[in-house]
């Protein structure tokens, strides 16, 4: 029976991105947005998400040249051995710094919002442990959990923006643009590195089925996440007004505490499991692709038995900042900036130079 | 060999984890609800003299229905913020206080017109279990005096009283729908005005000579046995310190103007245009959005409001027959209109002279005309609209004129 | 250190054999001999293999057959076998011979006659429930196939009830089972292939597949499989679906058990594969994924309508099972806010009087949910009925009474073990069963959080088990080409597809195709 491919099917692999991106409209990211661009912060995504566009079409470009080859290969093809070895490891000292700071969000959150007394170090562990397991799994497990539960996720996330919606008052997105028109464009295209999720995904894609199912569910993806964290911002700013909502530190968290649904006036709990779901599912992606690229960096043939050192790593790290709330925030909000230009220009050198070069030419050698 | 004492060494971890853990566990019953928090002047500077009203659980339900319990208890203490004020509590409390249930936050008069009294207010939005939609009540007197007086007739508990009575004044818009988190909302926006609960136990035995519609709470004399609790129109709030009080009528208005706030069974009366011993009683139901129309220039700009109507007639003491007289009918509508809008306008202008601020969430609507924030703010709602012109039409429709339509001819039934 | 203190220990319990061990060698060598020429001879070979006459109901019968002029003998073994068949068949013809050429076969009028040349083979055939017949000068045995073993006829089903399906069951018979597959379908491509599967007691299995339609792979991988089993005794089905299971200690079921002879052939249409076996009332279908055990038979017969209101119900009550008791857990212990106000009071006014913890509580409840239950399957009949009363009334009233748990916990408790019957599968009601336990501790250790992640493990987990390569969430996760019946069934007629991820030779359900 050839079942046992070790691929993930189009579905499945449209469900992680969407966990892995929209997943982000749940934390700290919406909070750090309104900062700058207070009422018009929900233009971010969009505006971010249309620039993306530009570095994911020569990333797809790139990898479809080279189907059945990682982007960790493909990095050190073009640019020659030692300069993609140097940039596979930056790429990967970047997820793994945006992995501790979100580890170290997701568990704040935790801790404040829902288990105040629970020291930390214990919600961080069983975080880890339950991702670190399912990253353990393997990408086609992870897949098939993504595809499973992704609807329930999605219809949760519905009803509360439609909650928040319908308690809102949709005159607080006026004045529609916010600190100023050039504002809003200049911050966000400082945060276009919101989507650099995609570039990452550059490592998994030789598993998904086919080169055409990568490319269409990328772009699926993209633009449902476009549409999904500007909806969920948008819900944020008609439930608060910008100048509450910039005081909060976990908007959708405050938001599911706030709605209430007839006679059950408090249903953040209702919520709260899908959203643990989905982050518990995000951070087996990560997991998985940091193994997988430190793998390949340093010859581990076995990078599954990776994660579980990688799990306590990330436990050890994330442990160290102080009142993460603000110092994660404060370090995330400038690794965002930080990030923009790698994400944008890394696709279009790749492409460039593979065009000077004349295409791929390893093709042949690789088959 | 290895793998099995991998396997005892985890099972180890579990059980003491299973032992050790559980944190944030709080049994149901190992535990004081308070139902509502209460805020007076302390004597001390700085601090605050806070009330809990906490629920008895066990009184009025069946399992242990013949408990001697009383419903509930109360306590007043003087405290710095909010969150210590429950280790304080359990000086005399012998369970771990809690907000889980806290529905209602209760601050009184003189302690609201206080300038620190919004640094308090804050602390509801730090601690995790207070929620954001708890009503907020402001009283005449002190809130301990207003909680310990409040004895329901009919209700088992205080809890339940609340609920409904704010439920049901809400809904007839005798007080405006207001929860911290509107407050918080629109105090930290700075540009309207935010309203609050307005109750008393402090009845007023003299005879105000008002119309029911003119009068706050405390004001309407009701006689025999009850509950001298009365919850009658709202207070106002600037910048987060408390600067008027608005009656039954003004309460209305300020609803009616404010599409953001609710009412949905509204019944009032007015003078009868064709007697003037009478008034007539009518149903007023709001069913579309005021029309709102702003000019912004710089520096000032108008407001144009018209608000749609539907008024239904219950009454007619005069024996007009309303049902078959058109032309009396043009005629009531066109003294509804007038009377509506004169009040309107003089309450608006009210606001404009009188608070310097108004509570009709204009402010939200104003945004439309504004392209960036600091255009916006620049403007300054706040400051400028005292100097706008503001013009309220009232559009009425009559609807039904009760079940039946007609009523006798005075001058037959005498005969 | 530990090693020397393990041997110690295991060097002192060492248990003193009594008995020393027979070798056997002797009897594997006479039964690897070829049948005599001698009557005599083969007789007392027999004899000594059947420890004739210490065996009691092993009959050995001499004969004269007048024609040829030879002595005969008959052996059988006369509890497994009708008798009256050898008696007609065989004895009154053998005697009443008058030719002198005829062969021995024709004179046999018995249905099935086959010959051995090898004691092993004889003896073989005897165990089954045939006759041999020797005759004197010949060096091959005449087996007569009489067989008739006692069992029970065929029966309603008793796990699997349906209220419009058929109300045939499997019994211990499994030609009986095969002709209740066969009669539903009637196709030659439909093939019962028998193996032996067990070294010492001969177990036969019957592997049933429809041709056509069955992966060669997976046909393949299954009798590889089974060929690798090295047992000395597999008495039926129940045993062999835990040698061949790929996962032993697994908390889900991978094989389908199933005592309905019309889910067994709906199966095989499917290009399932079925294993039959005799002493089992049962048929194995395998592979097996989660939905093959949340479905049942009567969801196939009942309109689509009403199938799916089923099935609903049915996921409803898999939840509540899985997670009702552990909710209450953690909502009372950790997430008090989201129960409504005045309900959050009546469970407060209800524990006041309550020593125990909410955990322990409901642990209590549970377990003693389980024992009522574990106590009336094995409580002889005319008792049942009074465990149950004892256990739900008494146990249950007496228990809030005193003031030892509060009634909101019964009716969670009463809750979640009613639910529990909804899942019909044996299998995966005792994996249900037991995950509610998981979670209850879950929820008792970190709330919601906790049942989060157990869950998510959970999850994990069933998306990684395979059943004979088939991923156990299939056709939902990952996807296939089917006919998508998952949670809720399509109408009848746009059932179009046999299951993809069976890769079946022939993936459409045509008209006349099959």
């Amino acid at each position: 029976m050839e079942q046992h491919t070790g691929k993930i099917g189009i579905r499945e692999y449209i469900a992680m991105v969407i966990l892995m991106i929209g997943t982000k409209l749940a934390d700290d990211l919406p909070s750090i947005l309104f900062q700058k661009l207070e009422n018009a912060a929900w233009f971010t995504p969009i505006i971010a998400g249309f620039i993306s566009i530009i570095p994911i079409f020569f990333l797809i470009k790139v990898l479809s040249q080279y189907p059945k080859t990682n982007l960790m290969e493909i990095l050190q093809i073009i640019l020659g051995k030692p300069i993609g070895y140097l940039f596979v490891f930056m790429l990967w000292i970047m997820g793994l710094a945006a992995n501790t700071f979100d580890t170290a969000i997701y568990t704040d959150i935790i801790g404040t919002m829902y288990f105040t007394e629970t020291p930390t170090i214990f919600i961080y562990i069983v975080l880890m442990a339950v991702s670190a397991y399912g990253a353990k799994k393997g990408l086609e497990q992870i897949g098939s959990v993504a595809a499973s539960v992704i609807t329930y996720i999605k219809v949760s996330l519905f009803i509360a923006l439609i909650l928040a919606f319908s308690n809102g008052n949709i005159n607080y997105i006026f004045p529609i643009f916010g600190p100023g028109k050039w504002e809003v464009v200049k911050e966000s295209s400082l945060k276009v590195s919101l989507y650099i999720d995609f570039i990452y995904l550059g490592v998994i894609a030789s598993y998904v089925s086919s080169t055409k199912a990568f490319t269409k569910g990328t772009w699926i993806s993209l633009i449902i996440v476009i549409i999904e964290i500007p909806i969920a911002m948008l819900a944020y700013l008609c439930l608060f007004d910008y100048e509450s909502v910039k005081l909060l530190n976990y908007p959708f968290h405050e938001t599911i505490r706030y709605i209430s649904l007839g006679f059950l006036t408090n249903i953040e709990t209702f919520f709260f499991p899908f959203w643990l779901l989905a982050s518990f599912v995000r951070f087996s992606i990560y997991l998985y692709i940091s193994a997988v690229m430190f793998g390949w960096l340093f010859k581990i043939k076995n990078f599954e038995y990776l994660i579980p050192p990688f799990a306590t790593l990330l436990v050890i790290l994330g442990m160290i900042p102080e009142t993460p709330t603000f110092t994660v925030a404060d370090m995330k909000a400038k690794a965002l900036s930080f990030a923009t230009p790698t994400f944008f220009f890394l696709p279009l050198i790749l492409w460039s130079i593979m065009k000077i070069r004349g295409g791929n030419k390893n093709e042949k050698k690789e088959m | 060999m290895k793998k099995r004492r991998c396997k005892l060494l985890s099972i180890i971890l579990l059980l003491l984890v299973l032992l050790s853990g559980c944190w944030d566990q709080k049994q149901v019953d190992k535990r004081a609800y308070v139902y509502a928090v209460g805020m007076d002047m302390a004597d001390e500077e700085n601090k605050f003299n806070i009330t809990y009203l906490i629920v008895n659980p066990e009184y009025g339900s069946q399992v242990s229905s013949n408990t001697n319990e009383s419903p509930q208890e109360l306590i007043t203490f003087e405290t710095n913020d909010l969150m210590t004020s429950k280790n304080i509590a359990n000086v005399v409390i012998a369970k771990e206080i809690t907000y889980d249930l806290l529905r209602v936050v209760i601050v009184s008069e003189k302690l609201a017109k206080d300038k620190r009294f919004i640094r308090w207010m804050y602390d509801a939005t730090k601690d995790r279990e207070i929620r954001r939609d708890s009503y907020f009540i402001v009283t005449k007197e002190n809130v301990s005096t207003f909680l310990k007086v409040n004895k329901p007739k009919l209700e088992t508990r205080l809890d339940q009283y609340f609920e409904l009575i704010l439920k049901r004044g809400i809904d007839n818009g005798m007080i405006p729908d207001m929860d911290l988190h509107r407050f918080f909302n629109i105090t930290e926006a700075d540009a309207d005005l935010a309203l609050g609960i307005y109750g008393t136990t402090q009845g007023n035995n003299e005879d105000t000579g008002k119309v029911e519609d003119q009068l706050l709470a405390g004001e309407l004399k009701i006689k025999g046995e009850t509950n001298a609790t009365q919850f009658l129109g709202s207070a106002l709030f600037k910048e987060g310190q408390m600067i008027g009080k608005l009656n039954a009528e003004e309460t209305r208005i300020t609803i009616l103007l404010n599409d953001t706030l609710e009412m949905s069974d509204v019944l009032t009366t007015y003078p009868d245009p064709f007697d003037k011993d009478f008034r007539i009683a009518a149903r007023l139901i709001k069913k579309q959005k005021n029309k709102v129309n702003m000019k912004i220039k710089n520096g000032s700009g108008e407001i144009n409001v018209t608000i749609p109507l539907i008024i239904e007639i219950l009454s007619d003491h005069s024996m007009v027959n309303y049902g078959r007289n058109a032309e009396k009918r043009k005629e009531l509508k066109k003294k509804i209109e007038d009377n509506l809008s004169a009040k309107i306008n003089d309450f608006v202008k009210k606001t404009q002279e009188e608070y310097k601020g108004e509570p009709f969430g204009w402010s939200l609507l104003s945004r439309r005309h504004f392209k960036t924030l600091s255009e916006y703010e620049k403007f300054d709602w706040m400051k400028t609209y005292p100097t706008m012109k503001v013009n309220v039409k009232v559009d009425v429709r009559f609807g039904e004129f009760g079940k039946q339509g007609e009523v006798p001819n005075l001058k037959r039934v005498r005969d | 250190m530990l090693k020397n203190l393990v041997s110690f220990i295991s060097d002192k319990f060492k248990i003193k054999n009594d008995y020393p061990e027979q070798l056997s060698t002797d009897d594997i060598k006479l039964k690897e001999q070829n049948i005599d020429t001698s009557l005599k001879k083969n007789i007392e070979t027999f004899e000594r293999i059947y420890f004739i006459p210490d065996n009691t109901d092993v009959k050995i019968r001499h004969l004269f057959i007048p024609g040829i002029n030879k002595k005969a003998a008959i052996i059988y073994i006369s509890s497994i076998m009708d008798t009256k068949i050898i008696e007609e068949t065989v004895i009154r013809p053998l005697q009443n011979n008058q030719h002198t050429t005829i062969e021995i076969t024709n004179i046999i009028s018995a249905e099935s006659v086959s010959t051995a040349e090898k004691i092993k083979d004889a003896l073989k055939e005897i165990n089954k429930g045939s006759c041999a017949l020797f005759i004197d000068g010949e060096d091959q045995v005449y087996l007569i196939g009489a067989a008739n073993f006692q069992g029970r006829s065929i029966e309603k089903p008793e796990n699997e009830v349906s209220l419009l399906g058929p109300k045939e069951a499997f019994n211990e018979k499994a030609m009986t089972n095969i002709s209740l597959i066969r009669k539903k379908i009637k196709n030659e491509n439909l093939i019962i292939e028998a193996t032996t599967i067990s070294k010492r007691s001969k177990d036969e299995l019957y592997i049933v597949y429809v041709k056509d339609l069955v992966n060669e792979e997976l046909l393949k991988n299954i009798k590889d499989r089974l060929n690798t089993i090295d047992m000395d005794i597999i008495q039926n089905l129940s045993i062999l679906e835990q040698i061949i299971e790929e996962r032993p200690k697994s908390i889900f079921p991978t094989i389908l058990n199933t005592e309905r002879p019309d889910r067994a052939a709906y199966f095989l249409e499917d290009g399932f594969i079925v294993l039959i076996m005799e002493n089992s009332p049962s048929a194995l279908i395998l592979p097996a994924t989660f939905w093959s055990f949340f479905h049942s038979a009567d969801d196939r017969y009942q309109r689509f309508l009403y199938a799916n209101f089923t099935r609903v119900i049915r996921g409803s009550a898999l939840f509540i099972t899985i997670f009702i008791s552990a909710i209450y857990v953690s909502v009372t212990n950790y997430h008090a806010e989201m129960v409504p106000s005045d309900l959050l009071l009546a469970i407060s006014a209800t524990r006041e009087k309550v020593p125990f913890p909410t955990f322990i509580e409901v642990l209590m409840m549970e377990s003693a949910f389980e024992l009522i239950r574990e106590a009336g399957l094995r409580v002889p009949n005319p008792i049942g009925p009074t465990i149950g009363i004892v256990g739900a009334l008494i146990l249950g009233q007496a228990a809030v009474q005193a003031n030892i748990v509060s009634p909101i916990v019964v009716i969670v408790v009463a809750l979640s073990g009613l639910s529990s019957f909804a899942i019909g599968d044996i299998s995966m009601n005792f994996a249900i069963r037991i995950i509610r336990f998981g979670m209850i501790i879950a929820g008792g250790v970190l709330g919601i959080y906790g049942m989060a992640a157990i869950f998510t493990i959970g999850l994990f987990y069933v998306v990684s088990i395979k059943s004979f390569g088939v991923p156990y969430l299939a056709p939902m996760t990952p996807k296939y080409i089917s006919s998508n019946d998952t949670i809720f069934r399509k109408l009848t007629k746009n059932e179009r597809f046999r299951p993809g991820y069976l890769k079946p030779k022939d993936v459409t359900k045509k008209a006349g195709d099959s």
